[in-house]
C-alpha cells in the first residue's frame, strides 16, 4: 500500500468514526448547574418569602427534558415538615436550555413551622434515567416563633355576639307585643 | 262607612314598586321584625361561637391547624347558614298554605313568579346574617396566620352559591309539598343526603367515584374549594373546577324555583294540586 | 254598558267530579247578588273561578269588563274576602293593609293613607297597630273586608263573611256589605248559607246545588218559583176557635183545618192544590173569619220564606 493510500484510508476511517460516534444525550444532568439566592433567609412563623434558583447548561449540547423540584426539611430532629404545606407549586418542567443558556425560577413559600430548615432545588431528567440529580446549595431558613393566636381573646366574642343578638331579639319581641 | 277617595275613572294605579320587591320587603319585615330571623341568628351565633372557642383554646394549635380551624369555622357557617336558608324557604309556600294566607296573596296582581322571587331573596337574608356573624370569628382565628381576606372572600362566594342552591331547593319542595311538615322533612332529608358524602372514608373520597360524588355535590364541592384556599393556600384559579357544581346548582335551581315552582304555587299542595 | 260580572256556561271539573256546571248569570254595578247553596254546592269553587284562583274547565266570563283570559287585570279590579281566610299573626292590622295596598300599586304614602282610612271605616282604627294575633274573629273578618277594598274594587266577592260571628258582629258586617254596594257602587257577590242575611241584604239571589244553578232571581221570584204557599197558620181568640174551624171548613179551596196541639187558638189551614195562589186564599180565609165574627190575631203564610224555597229547591235537585 502506498503511503498516500494509507493516509486516505485513515482519513476516511476517522470521518466514519466521527459520524458513527454516539451523539450527546438529549436529557442529561451532568452539565447542569444550579445556584440559589439568597442562601440565608430569616422570617417569622407564617411569613411568606421567595428565593431564586438559576439553572445553567454548561455543556456543549442542548439540555432537554429537565425537571426542577423544590424540597424543604427540618434541620432539627422532631419537627414534622410536609413540603406541600410550604409551597403549592414545587415541581417545574423546564424548557430546553441551549449550550451556555440558563433559566431562572422564583419559588414562593410560606413558613408554616418555626425552627431551622434547609431548602434546596434538585434538577433531574424527566426520562427517569438512573443519574444523580443535580442539587443547589442548601438555603438556610430560620423561622422565628410567633404567637399567632391569643386564645383568651375569643371569650368576649363568644359571649358578646350571642348576648347582643339575644337582647336584640328580646327587644324586638317586647316592642312588637307592646 | 265613609267612602274612600276614589280615582275619577277607577283605573287601578300602575304599581309603584314591582311585586317581587314588595313581597321581599314584607318577607324581610316578617322574618326579622317578627322575630324568627333573630332567634335563628342567635342560635347560629351560639353554635359558631362554641366551635370557635373550642378550636381557639386548643393550646396545641399550630400554624396549619389554625388554618384548618379557620376553614372549619367557615365551613360550619356555610353548612348551618345554608340549613337556615333552606328551612325558611321550605316554609315559604307550604307554610302560607297551612296558615290560610296563600289565597289572599294569589288574589293580588303580583304574579306567582314574583311571589316566588320575593320569598327566595328573603330566605337568602338568613345566609348573609350568618356570614356577618361569622366574620369576627374568622378574623380572630385567621389574622394571626394571614388568611382573613382570602377566607372571607372565599366563604362569602361559596356560601352564597350554596345558599342560593339550598333556598331554591327548599322553595321548589315547598311549592309541591302536600303539607308544611312534608316540605320541611323532605328538605332536611335532602340536605342530609348532600352532606352524607363527607362521611365517606378518606380512601373512598380519593377514589374516582368518591371524588366524582364530592365534585357534583354543590355543598361538598364548595367546602372543598374553601378548604383548598384557606388551608392549602391555593390561589383562586388553581381549583376552580370545584366551583362548577355550586355555580350550576345555584343557577339551575334558582331558575327552576322561580320559573317552574312559581308557576305551581297553588291553593292545594301535592303534585296533582 | 256590560254588567259588572257576566258568566257564561262556566264549568269546573276535577276528573269525573263536577264542582260547577253550566254557571250562567250576570251582576250589575251596585247590586248585591246572594249566592246560596248547601255545603258542597260549588259556591266557593264558583268564587275561585271568577276571581282567577282556579281556571274554568269550560265557559267564559268577564269581570269589570275584563275577559277571563286576562286574570292579572281582573285581580286588579276585584276585592275578595275568601272563606276561612288566614291572617299573618305577627303583623299588625296596619302593616297587613299597607302590604296589600302596595301589592295593588299604591305608593308607600298612599298605602299608609288608604290603610288608615279603611281600618277606620271597618271600626279597627284604634287597633290598627295591634298584632293580628290579638284580634277576635269578628275583627279579623272586618280586617278581611278592609283588605278586600284596598284597591277600590269594582266587584267584591264575599265568601261567608259572617261565619263564626255573633249576631252583633253579623249585623256590623252586613252593614259594611250594604254600604259597599250603595256608597261605592260596586257589584257584590255574597256567598252565604245563612238565608236570613241573604234575604235581608241581597237584591237578587242565585241558588246553587251540586254545582248547578237551580234558581235565580229576586227573593220573591224564587219563592214563587219554588212553591206556592199551600198553608197558613192562623191565631184566633181561644174562645172563637170552634167557630173559626166551622167557618173555614165550609170555605171553597180549603182542604183541611187542623187545631194546633199545645197552642191554644192556633189553627193550620191547608189549601187544596187546585186553589188559587196562597195570597189569594189567605184573603178568602181572613174574610170568612171576619164575616163569622172571629177575632184574628195573627197569621203566618207557610212556604212563603226563602228558607222554604231553598229547602224545596235543593231537595228537588
Amino acid at each position: 500500500m502506498t503511503r498516500h493510500r494509507a493516509l486516505g484510508l485513515a482519513l476516511v476511517a476517522a470521518v466514519v468514526g466521527v459520524l458513527l460516534a454516539p451523539t450527546a444525550t438529549a436529557a442529561g444532568t451532568e452539565n447542569v448547574a444550579v445556584t440559589v439566592a439568597p442562601e440565608r433567609i430569616s422570617t417569622k412563623l407564617g411569613g411568606k418569602f421567595a428565593f431564586i434558583s438559576t439553572i445553567t447548561n454548561k455543556g456543549g449540547t442542548d439540555a432537554r427534558g429537565l425537571i426542577a423540584h423544590l424540597n424543604v426539611l427540618s434541620l432539627r430532629d422532631g419537627t414534622y415538615v410536609d413540603p406541600e404545606d410550604w409551597s403549592t407549586n414545587r415541581t417545574r418542567y423546564l424548557d430546553p436550555l441551549v449550550p451556555g443558556g440558563s433559566t431562572t425560577i422564583t419559588w414562593r413559600m410560606q413558613a408554616v413551622n418555626d425552627g431551622d430548615f434547609g431548602i434546596y432545588v434538585a434538577v433531574l431528567p424527566e426520562s427517569g434515567a438512573p443519574v444523580p440529580p443535580v442539587t443547589s446549595p442548601t438555603i438556610h431558613l430560620d423561622v422565628a416563633e410567633r404567637k399567632t393566636l391569643n386564645a383568651g381573646g375569643i371569650v368576649p366574642l363568644v359571649l358578646g355576639i350571642p348576648a347582643a343578638l339575644g337582647l336584640l331579639a328580646l327587644g324586638v319581641r317586647i316592642r312588637r307585643r307592646g | 262607612m265613609t267612602a274612600v277617595a276614589q280615582t275619577s275613572d277607577r283605573t287601578p294605579a300602575e304599581r309603584s314598586a314591582p311585586g317581587w320587591l314588595v313581597v321581599l320587603h314584607q318577607e324581610l319585615h316578617d322574618l326579622w321584625l317578627g322575630g324568627r330571623g333573630l332567634v335563628l341568628s342567635f342560635a347560629f351565633s351560639l353554635l359558631v361561637g362554641i366551635i370557635a372557642y373550642l378550636v381557639a383554646t386548643n393550646t396545641d394549635l399550630n400554624f396549619l391547624e389554625q388554618r384548618e380551624s379557620t376553614s372549619l369555622t367557615l365551613q360550619v357557617a356555610i353548612a348551618v347558614g345554608g340549613l337556615l336558608t333552606l328551612l325558611v324557604a321550605a316554609d315559604a309556600v307550604s307554610g302560607e298554605r297551612e296558615r290560610g294566607t296563600l289565597e289572599t296573596l294569589l288574589l293580588t296582581p303580583a304574579s306567582r313568579r314574583e311571589l316566588a322571587s320575593g320569598k327566595l331573596l328573603a330566605a337568602l337574608s338568613l345566609w348573609f346574617a350568618a356570614f356577618v356573624i361569622t366574620v369576627p370569628y374568622v378574623w380572630f382565628l385567621g389574622h394571626g396566620v394571614g388568611i382573613v381576606d382570602e377566607a372571607l372572600v372565599a366563604g362569602l362566594a361559596v356560601g352564597t352559591l350554596v345558599a342560593v342552591f339550598l333556598a331554591s331547593l327548599g322553595l321548589l319542595v315547598s311549592c309541591f309539598a302536600a303539607s308544611n311538615r312534608v316540605s320541611l322533612s323532605l328538605s332536611l332529608f335532602v340536605l342530609l343526603a348532600f352532606l352524607a358524602p363527607t362521611q365517606l372514608p378518606a380512601g373512598a373520597q380519593q377514589a374516582w367515584a368518591g371524588d366524582l360524588l364530592l365534585r357534583v355535590n354543590p355543598l361538598t364541592a364548595g367546602e372543598r374549594y374553601v378548604s383548598k384556599i384557606v388551608v392549602n393556600g391555593h390561589n383562586w384559579s388553581e381549583d376552580i373546577s370545584w366551583l362548577l357544581s355550586p355555580v350550576i346548582g345555584a343557577v339551575v335551581f334558582a331558575t327552576a324555583a322561580v320559573l317552574v315552582g312559581g308557576r305551581y304555587i297553588r291553593l292545594r299542595g301535592g303534585v296533582s294540586g | 254598558m256590560s254588567a259588572a260580572v257576566e258568566a257564561q256556561g262556566i264549568a269546573k271539573r276535577y276528573g269525573s267530579l263536577v264542582a260547577v256546571e253550566d254557571l250562567t248569570f250576570a251582576v250589575e254595578s251596585g247590586e248585591v247578588l246572594g249566592v246560596l247553596g248547601p255545603n258542597g254546592a260549588g259556591k266557593t269553587t264558583a268564587i275561585r273561578v271568577l276571581t282567577t284562583i282556579l281556571q274554568p274547565t269550560h265557559g267564559s266570563f268577564t269581570v269589570a269588563g275584563i275577559p277571563h283570559t286576562r286574570p292579572a287585570e281582573i285581580r286588579r279590579r276585584v276585592g275578595v274576602l275568601p272563606e276561612s281566610a288566614g291572617y299573618p299573626e305577627r303583623q299588625t292590622g296596619e302593616e297587613y293593609m299597607r302590604f296589600h295596598a302596595r301589592l295593588f300599586g299604591h305608593s308607600r304614602a298612599s298605602a299608609r293613607s288608604v290603610a288608615g282610612t279603611l281600618l277606620e271605616d271597618v271600626g279597627l282604627g284604634e287597633r290598627a297597630r295591634s298584632l293580628i294575633a290579638s284580634y277576635s274573629r269578628g275583627m279579623r273578618q272586618r280586617l278581611g273586608i278592609a283588605r278586600a277594598l284596598v284597591n277600590d274594587p269594582q266587584v267584591v266577592f264575599l265568601d261567608e263573611p259572617t261565619l263564626g260571628l255573633d249576631p252583633a258582629g253579623q249585623r256590623q258586617i252586613l252593614g259594611n256589605v250594604r254600604s259597599i254596594a250603595s256608597e261605592r257602587g260596586a257589584a257584590v257577590l255574597l256567598c252565604s248559607h245563612l238565608l236570613a242575611e241573604v234575604e235581608e241584604n241581597c237584591s237578587r239571589v242565585m241558588i246553587l246545588n251540586r254545582g248547578h244553578v237551580v234558581a235565580e232571581g229576586t227573593v220573591a221570584e224564587i219563592i214563587r218559583q219554588a212553591a206556592a204557599p199551600r198553608s197558613v197558620q192562623l191565631h184566633v181568640a181561644s174562645e172563637h176557635t170552634e167557630r173559626a174551624v166551622v167557618a173555614l171548613a165550609d170555605t171553597t179551596g180549603v182542604e183541611d183545618v187542623q187545631r194546633s196541639d199545645g197552642r191554644a187558638g192556633w189553627l193550620k189551614v191547608v189549601f187544596s192544590p187546585a186553589a188559587e195562589a196562597g195570597d189569594a186564599q189567605l184573603n178568602v180565609a181572613v174574610r170568612v173569619l171576619l164575616d163569622a165574627g172571629v177575632e184574628l190575631r195573627s197569621f203566618e203564610l207557610e212556604g212563603a220564606r226563602l228558607s222554604d224555597a231553598f229547602l224545596a229547591m235543593t231537595e228537588i235537585a
